[in-house]
């Protein structure tokens, strides 16, 4: 039994009875004991996986109908609420809270008999791009255990890199989770906006976040993709996408698209290594039948602005919430006034969270409004109008998902602009709503670059096809974990 | 010249459920945090969802009183920290990117002043606080989430009033309104609040709050007035703040003002998408909107020739004017309107008694018919309806079992007539010369026919009778 | 133009955002160094741009009725007092 498989080869196999459901997250557990010590993904696992194991083998025994994951391990990043769970955003504000409901994506896979192996770590509130920022410790990249694996969705591309589960979801504000999928080398996707509900994900920015699957090929995430996706009339800024099914046709290719590179996300600030990464995918597309051209979109020289200042302005509303007196940790509030008491109760917050937090209400701050949020709002309406622009001229658009190489642990930390600018290539896709894919294509000195594809609103399928015809050409050595 | 303007705040009592979620909306009389869901609580994780009906029935309110209605609504985040506010932010509207909130630019008449409405806005209400032990040596405070996130709706008045007496015949009409339009029930405890602000002579504006009722609104007005007048009237400068009323000294006080609570940082709502309101909802909106009480009233008045004392009763009432309307036809409509605002009205004039009530329209049909059909006396069909409201009875059954039958019959009137005669023997012969005595006679038959006597037959009978 | 964040404006926003801030300098540092970057957002040419929305029709929206949340809420939460939240006075 084989645990580096796909999660469509697990259910084959599965389907076939080659193992069963138990054997294969029994090995998966033990995977988690072996590892997870050194690259800590998880937060927290699931002491009933194992007798909700036995209960779906006992199903196919007696030929009943199962849901289509088969029992599929998957984790979820620890800002989404699994009910009955411990849900913490790796905070110590939330050390204590366990969700008494559940998120719509969670509800969906269960329907359909995942098994949720445990919560991943992530930076702490979803603020940040290494993982160096959960209170809980950061995790490591499989590829080398002093790198980092990316952010924030960090743990769960180090889970199902490191075959600890088959398949995780993230969250995606500014590149959360296709950053450390490029990092770690799996597939990582952020729908078009609306595209999956939000409810039951802890809000960070709210206007520009989404829930995204990270797999291991391009065919598991249309796969999940087709599970979790949907208008949810919990979440009013889902929209209908008529129950497409993103998996079929998946091979369809891309003979005759247009793919556009995106001329500011290879510039100055890339490294080399990834600018002929980037050029070698531009070929390979050329192999199968696509034209490629440079598009420019002026505004993305100002998008890292434009979204840290936007996204530190919801986080400033969407985490007033936790003042410790509903859910939270323990601190007795007796002896205290209002006002004093949630402040104390706030400096568990993180240091990167309060600086964000601090950031959030200066910026929409009168007398301060006007040259940062709103302005940032402004450029944001601008480039999806250029975004919206270049789609008329192409189907696809292409650049690295990361400017830079994967670095070690504690190397930025300090330098709170260096990190900012890792999401130069990923925060356009976030700001106008569109949908994002990171596709594993190369390996730089034993460390990971990942290239990404853009397509219009709505155009997701499409978007898979791409990444899928991408992936087919692309032959990373194993990974030695 | 006085200038007052009024922040009022209406709960929008009548809807199934909150604004946000499928909590009841009004939470009156259950136990504290049941009425309570993840999204009222402010739980990580939980979404608004924007009730329907709550933005019908607000659209509702801002066409009844003039105002424009824009096609698209926008809601916002206004951001501050106070425990009765689940998620430390409140979602309300505002008007930055053009109009966006429920109704802009209305107007009303109230006592012949044209009062503006500068806007009307949708937005959620805070939960409820409760201090334990006294104010002094509270420790904690205890929170009531049962009543956060029932939709609110927002009037902002431009300071237009002049007087005190304006501001209470405006909100009374206002009152009248959200009952009319059944949006609300003013008599809820807390359904309707109004904060006000007050400035004389051009001066600055103050801001009052925390007023408990509109009795002591106009109070606090007239107190606010005769505070900055004493002022200005000793050159001592008013300062622009918030005071609080002080409703057991009935003064208002000054608010400790704090800089940073000023600033809200309000953007949009990322959870709530621009809602769209199409024409064709716009206009079943206004088709659905029942008539408004001016209206009623002119057409009683115009059409009815209903006298305008008896139609401002009539009008201003849902209750009444709902029984008028059901009741009414083309012959009878003086006798129903009379009847109602006669008779009926002191049977029926609390929420308690009307409850209770178990008079139909079909009753009061019956009744008017009785009446003018000579059935039974005036008198009598008092008696009659008081006791339908109480029992529910039919006519018929009433009269028999109460004997109201009107005694219209000659031979049997003057049957009791002669009774009464021979038994008054003085007063006949008093009656002879003094008309007065009649009076007591008639009096006396009615006393023997409980009331039933058909006043103008016994008067004739008896006067020949004396005669003779 | 730059910006220069002043420790007292910081120390204001923490008290605006209900942070206790124990070393005001530690965070004086970092974060005026991420507000200067966004100083980069006076050189966008995008004045007349209006926000972009997400649209939906009121006939979208969720019906008015009631449906009670089937569990007790309350149990699951911290500091409560009988059926209250408890919640540090209020001066």
């Amino acid at each position: 039994m084989n645990l580096a498989i796909s999660g469509l080869k697990y259910i084959e196999e599965i389907k076939n009875g080659n193992y069963t459901i138990e054997e294969f997250v029994s090995k998966t557990l033990e995977q988690i004991q072996k590892l997870d010590g050194k690259l800590h993904a998880f937060l927290s696992l699931n002491d009933k996986a194992i007798d909700q194991a036995k209960k779906l083998d006992k199903k196919i025994q007696k030929n009943e109908k199962i849901g289509a994951c088969f029992g599929m391990p998957i984790s979820i990043k620890d800002n989404i609420c699994v009910k009955g769970t411990k849900t913490t955003c790796a905070s110590k504000m939330l050390e204590d809270f366990v969700a008494p409901y559940e998120a719509t994506v969670i509800s969906k896979l269960k329907s359909e008999d995942a098994i949720i192996i445990g919560k991943t770590n992530m930076d702490e509130f979803a603020m940040g791009l290494t993982t160096e920022f959960s209170a809980f410790g950061p995790s490591r990249n499989p590829w080398n255990h002093d790198y980092v694996p990316g952010g924030s969705s960090g743990g769960s591309a180090v889970a199902v890199r490191a075959l600890e589960c088959v398949a995780s979801l993230g969250s995606d504000t500014g590149g959360s989770v296709r950053n450390p999928a490029s990092f770690c080398s799996v597939v990582g996707y952020k729908p078009t906006y609306g595209l999956v509900s939000r409810y039951g994900l802890i809000s960070y920015a709210n206007s520009i976040e989404q829930i995204g699957p990270l797999t291991r090929t391009v065919e598991d995430l249309a796969f999940i993709l087709n599970i979790i996706s949907g208008i949810d009339d919990k979440d009013n800024t889902t929209v209908d996408n008529k129950n497409e099914d993103y998996l079929s046709e998946i091979d369809a290719g891309v003979e005759g698209k247009k793919i556009g590179i995106i001329k500011e996300m290879i510039g100055d600030g890339a490294d080399k290594e990834v600018v002929s990464a980037t050029n070698n995918a531009l070929k390979k597309f050329e192999n199968l039948g696509a034209k490629c051209e440079e598009i420019s979109l002026d505004m993305v020289d100002y998008s890292v602005a434009a979204y840290y200042t936007i996204s530190a302005t919801e986080a400033g509303s969407n985490l007033a919430r936790y003042d410790n007196l509903r859910y939270g940790f323990d601190f007795p509030l007796e002896g205290f006034e209002f006002n004093s008491y949630i402040s104390k109760a706030r400096k568990n917050f993180g240091p990167e969270v309060t600086r964000r937090l601090i950031v959030g209400g200066f910026v929409p701050s009168a007398g301060f409004a006007g040259k940062y949020f709103l302005k940032a709002l402004k450029v944001k309406s601008k480039l999806t109008a250029e975004v919206n622009e270049a789609f008329k001229k192409v189907d696809l658009l292409l650049a690295p998902t990361v400017p830079i190489c994967p670095f070690k642990l504690g190397e930025k930390i300090d330098d709170p602009i260096a990190l900012f600018l890792i999401d130069f290539n990923t925060v356009t896709a976030n700001l106008t709503g569109k949908p994002a894919i990171s596709i594993p294509f190369e390996l730089s000195d034993g460390l990971p670059i990942g290239i990404q594809l853009l397509a219009k609103s709505m155009h997701d399928k499409a978007l898979l096809q791409a990444a899928y015809a991408l992936q087919n050409t692309v032959h990373l050595p194993e990974i030695q974990l | 010249m006085t200038k007052i303007g009024l922040e009022i705040h209406c709960q929008l009592t009548n809807l199934e459920s909150k604004l946000f979620c499928t909590c009841r909306a009004n939470y009156r009389g259950y136990e504290p945090n049941t009425n309570v869901c993840p999204i009222c609580m402010g739980l990580p994780g939980t979404l608004p969802l924007l009730n329907q009906k709550a933005v019908e029935k607000a659209t509702t309110i801002a066409m009844a009183l003039n105002c424009k209605t824009p096609e698209k609504l926008a809601f916002f985040r206004k951001n501050y920290f106070y425990p009765d506010l689940p998620k430390n932010f409140q979602i309300t509207q505002l008007n930055v990117y053009g109009p966006t909130s429920i109704g802009l630019e209305g107007k009303v008449l109230v006592d012949e002043k044209e009062i503006r409405i500068l806007r009307i806005q949708l937005e959620e209400d805070p939960g409820r606080l409760i201090y334990e032990g006294s104010s002094e040596k509270t420790q904690i405070t205890l929170v009531d989430y049962n009543r956060a996130g029932t939709p609110l709706v927002e009037i902002v008045t431009e300071p237009d009033f002049e007087n005190p007496k304006q501001v209470r015949l405006f909100l009374n009409m206002l009152s009248d309104l959200l009952e009319n339009l059944s949006v609300s029930d003013p008599e809820l405890e807390g359904a309707i609040r109004a904060d006000v602000n007050v400035s004389i002579q051009g001066g600055k504006r103050v801001e009052i709050k925390n007023i408990g009722s509109f009795h002591d609104l106009e109070k606090a007005i007239h107190f606010e007035i005769t505070r900055q007048e004493s002022l200005a009237a000793r050159n001592i400068q008013i300062i622009q703040e918030t005071r609080h009323w002080d409703e057991q000294r009935k003064i208002t006080i000054s608010a400790r003002r704090k800089e940073e609570e000023l600033e809200y940082r309000y953007f949009l709502e990322g959870d709530i998408p621009w809602i769209l309101i199409d024409s064709q909802t716009l206009d079943r909106l206004k088709n659905d909107m029942p008539e408004s009480i001016i209206s009623k009233k002119e057409r009683y008045i115009s059409k009815y020739k209903i006298p305008s004392q008896v139609a401002e009763v009539l009008s201003s009432d849902k209750f009444y004017s709902d029984m008028f309307e059901q009741v009414r036809d083309e012959t009878n409509v003086k006798d129903v309107a009379n009847i109602i605002t006669t008779d009926l009205m002191g049977l029926v004039d609390t929420k308690e008694k009307r409850e209770n009530s178990k008079l139909t329209p079909q009753h009061l049909v019956e009744l008017v018919n009785a009446i003018k059909s000579n059935k039974i006396t005036r008198t009598a069909a008092k008696i009659a309806l008081k006791e339908i409201v109480k029992s529910g009875k039919t006519l018929s059954d009433v009269i028999s079992e109460l004997d109201l039958v009107h005694v219209s019959d000659a031979s049997e009137l003057t049957r009791i007539i002669d009774q009464v005669l021979s038994e008054e023997i003085i007063a006949v012969e008093q009656a002879k010369t003094n008309p007065d005595t009649i009076n007591y006679l008639i009096g006396k038959v009615m006393q023997k026919t409980k009331g039933n006597a058909d006043p103008k037959l016994t008067l004739s009978i008896i006067q020949k009778k004396i005669q003779t | 133009m730059k910006c220069l964040i002043l420790k007292e404006k910081i120390e204001e926003v923490a008290k605006l955002m209900r942070i206790e801030l124990d070393d005001h300098v530690v965070y004086l540092d970092r974060v005026q160094k991420m507000i200067e970057y966004f100083d980069i957002l006076d050189e966008a040419d995008v004045e007349s741009e209006k926000p972009s929305v997400q649209e939906l029709p009121i006939k979208n929206l969720r019906e008015d009725k009631h449906i009670p949340y089937e569990e007790r809420i309350i149990d699951t939460l911290k500091n409560y007092k009988g059926n209250y939240i408890r919640a540090p006075k209020m001066i």
